[in-house]
């Protein structure tokens, strides 16, 4: 794996029988970049990010993660995977969550109630510590949703679709927290189908029927189709059959 | 393996039961219910049996016999027709019509006396009472009057000298209870960490499939420790219920029959898509294990060819080890083949169910 580099596949296959997911896959994303995996549903974002996490098994290929093979124990530590759905503990309140997955990463009490104290001050749950998530809104679940893959203080986060069925209003937060993370040196990889989302990312990947047809930064990626905008950029790239961008 | 990570699995069950009312009712009232309903249920005897005695003895033969009858069993009638005493059988007015006929002092001298017994056999206990005590009855006549049976029983029991059936299925009832709830409420709890994505959140974390396992084992084996104290002081002090043996080792068993049924809770989940589907399973826990796994009624008593099935389910083995200690009284040193037999079900079943968790990868 070359140095420098947070996530790197190399020509990686996943399939569920005869339907191939994901399809000989090279993706190179830079540390400290926010990424984001664009495409539309069934594109093979999602079972990308659980291959990456050690989820799945790959049919074929190799995947690397800060500079580990995907299957190595040391690496879990390191990363942090908000899924799709919120999955939390309903009957457990948002503080019990929290300490949970702290306590899973194998920090200490100290070390989660003040990564708690950050994380809640951030998502803006503070008053809402102790109440349980079952009676917590959407929004509120997926806040802590984020607060939980967040509490170990990955270097490399994964978040599958993590606006999905959010508030504009919260999305733009989410955004912002993100871009935060991104500053702070962390990679972020995050999946998403909402072209207008992806501006806010350093770096982009398209996929489309398992594989990558294009990459590069939203601007790259506007000028080299000649299109006015990233959705008008995928659907022309869909209809030429892939391109890189650089 | 992390053992402190295994615990915070532990913590977040109990953590949980804080918020869920239902379930911590089902954890502590199911066994108190069920020990209480069947306690009641089986613990009585067969009493105020209704029958009707037709007495045309012309001797004091009959009437002797009849004061001998145990009338807290027998709610006794008397009636000068047979037709029509039958006709109260028939009707279901009583159980059972015992006619003496007129020559019935006569003929006990040539051995020929006979009581015509006409019973509604329907219900086999209240059959095989009516006719025990009949025979008592007879037996105590003979007795007074002198004569005496050429043969006898000296009876010396080797174990349950004054043991009552309730005292037979107690073990079995906890058993049962700790199995059938263990495993539903791994199962469901197993369900939803598939459903609502935790489990693959935890997955996705350094934790290893082995810790969550760990992680339940150790909360449903403290629960199944809890309802089997509930369970046993319920029978003790409620039942009379006499624990001849070591009540430690009555534990023992129960924390391995929790751990067979953590596990088979966690299998049975890789099965089931939604909470729905988990339910579905239940049948195909209770029916076995209530048939035949010797609770109510001994193993030998299951025909030779389905006995097989008898052995081959882990409840058999809790059941057996149990009564061997509360009834029985035995140690260690009796039991230990069925505390083997269970720790080898827990220890496939839980290779088995870290298996199922690793199958989810593709």
């Amino acid at each position: 794996m070359e140095e420098g580099l947070a996530v790197e596949t190399r020509e990686l296959v996943k399939k569920y029988g005869n339907f191939t997911a994901v399809d000989h896959l090279n993706l190179k994303i830079d540390r400290g970049v926010t990424y984001g995996l664009l495409g539309p549903n069934g594109s093979g974002k999602t079972t990308t990010i659980k291959v990456l996490c050690d989820l799945l098994k790959p049919t074929g290929g190799e995947a690397f993660l800060l500079g580990k093979k995907v299957g190595d124990n040391s690496i879990a530590p390191r990363i942090g995977y908000m899924p799709q759905e919120t999955a939390l503990y309903l009957d457990l309140s948002i503080h019990d969550n929290i300490c949970l997955f702290g306590e899973v990463y194998g920090m200490n009490r100290a070390e989660i109630d003040s990564a708690e104290k950050n994380l809640l001050e951030f998502v803006d749950l503070t008053k809402w510590r102790n109440t349980p998530v079952s009676n917590l809104s959407g929004g509120m679940r997926h806040r802590t949703s984020l607060a939980c893959s967040m509490i170990h203080n990955p270097e490399l986060l994964f978040m599958d679709e993590p606006t999905v069925g959010v508030d504009p209003e919260l999305r733009a937060s989410f955004w912002e927290y993100f871009e935060t993370l991104g500053k702070r040196g962390a990679t972020v990889v995050i999946t998403t189908h909402y072209m207008d989302e992806a501006h806010r990312c350093g770096k982009i990947g398209m996929m489309r029927q398992g594989k990558l047809i294009t990459e590069g930064s939203p601007q790259d990626i506007i000028q080299s189709t000649g299109c006015g905008s990233l959705e008008d950029a995928f659907l022309e790239l869909a209809r030429r059959g892939g391109h890189h961008a650089d | 393996m992390r053992i402190k990570r295994a615990l915070a699995i532990t913590k977040r069950i109990f953590r949980g039961l804080r918020h869920d009312r239902r379930t911590v009712a089902l954890i502590l009232l199911a066994p108190i219910l069920a020990m209480t309903l069947f306690g009641i249920a089986f613990s009585g005897e067969v009493e105020d049996v209704d029958v009707i005695v037709v007495d045309h003895d012309s001797g004091d033969l009959s009437e002797r016999i009849i004061s001998n009858l145990d009338d807290k069993t027998l709610n006794i009638r008397f009636m000068d027709s047979e037709q029509n005493a039958v006709k109260k059988v028939e009707d279901g007015n009583a159980w059972a019509v015992f006619v003496f006929p007129e020559d019935f002092s006569q003929n006990i001298a040539t051995k020929n006396a006979v009581i015509h017994l006409r019973a509604d056999k329907s219900n086999v206990n209240v059959a095989s009472a009516i006719a025990v005590t009949l025979r008592e009855a007879m037996t105590e006549t003979l007795t007074q009057a002198g004569g005496e049976m050429p043969i006898s029983v000296s009876e010396s029991p080797v174990y349950g000298e004054n043991a009552e059936f309730i005292d037979f299925f107690v073990p079995g009832i906890m058993a049962f209870a700790i199995f059938l709830l263990t495993t539903l409420l791994t199962l469901l709890a197993f369900v939803g960490e598939r459903t609502s994505g935790t489990l693959e959140r935890l997955k996705a974390s350094p934790m290893r499939d082995g810790e969550i396992v760990l992680g339940y084992v150790i909360a449903f084996g403290i629960i199944g420790m809890v309802q089997a104290s509930l369970l046993l002081i319920i029978a003790t002090v409620g039942f009379n219920v006499t624990i001849e043996g070591n009540p430690f080792l009555a534990y023992i068993i129960v924390a391995l029959l929790a751990l067979v049924s953590v596990n088979l809770g966690i299998l049975l989940s890789a099965a089931a898509k939604r909470e729905a589907q988990a339910v579905q399973f239940l049948p195909m826990i209770i029916l076995p294990t209530f048939l035949l796994a010797g609770i109510f009624w001994p193993v030998e008593a299951i025909p030779s060819f389905l006995r097989w099935a008898s052995f081959a389910i882990p409840p058999t083995y809790g059941v057996e080890a149990m009564r061997s200690v509360m009834v029985r009284g035995w140690g260690l040193g009796e039991i230990w083949m069925e505390l083997v037999i269970l720790l080898a079900f827990a220890l496939v079943f839980m290779i088995l169910s870290v298996k199922s968790l690793q199958r989810g990868k593709g």
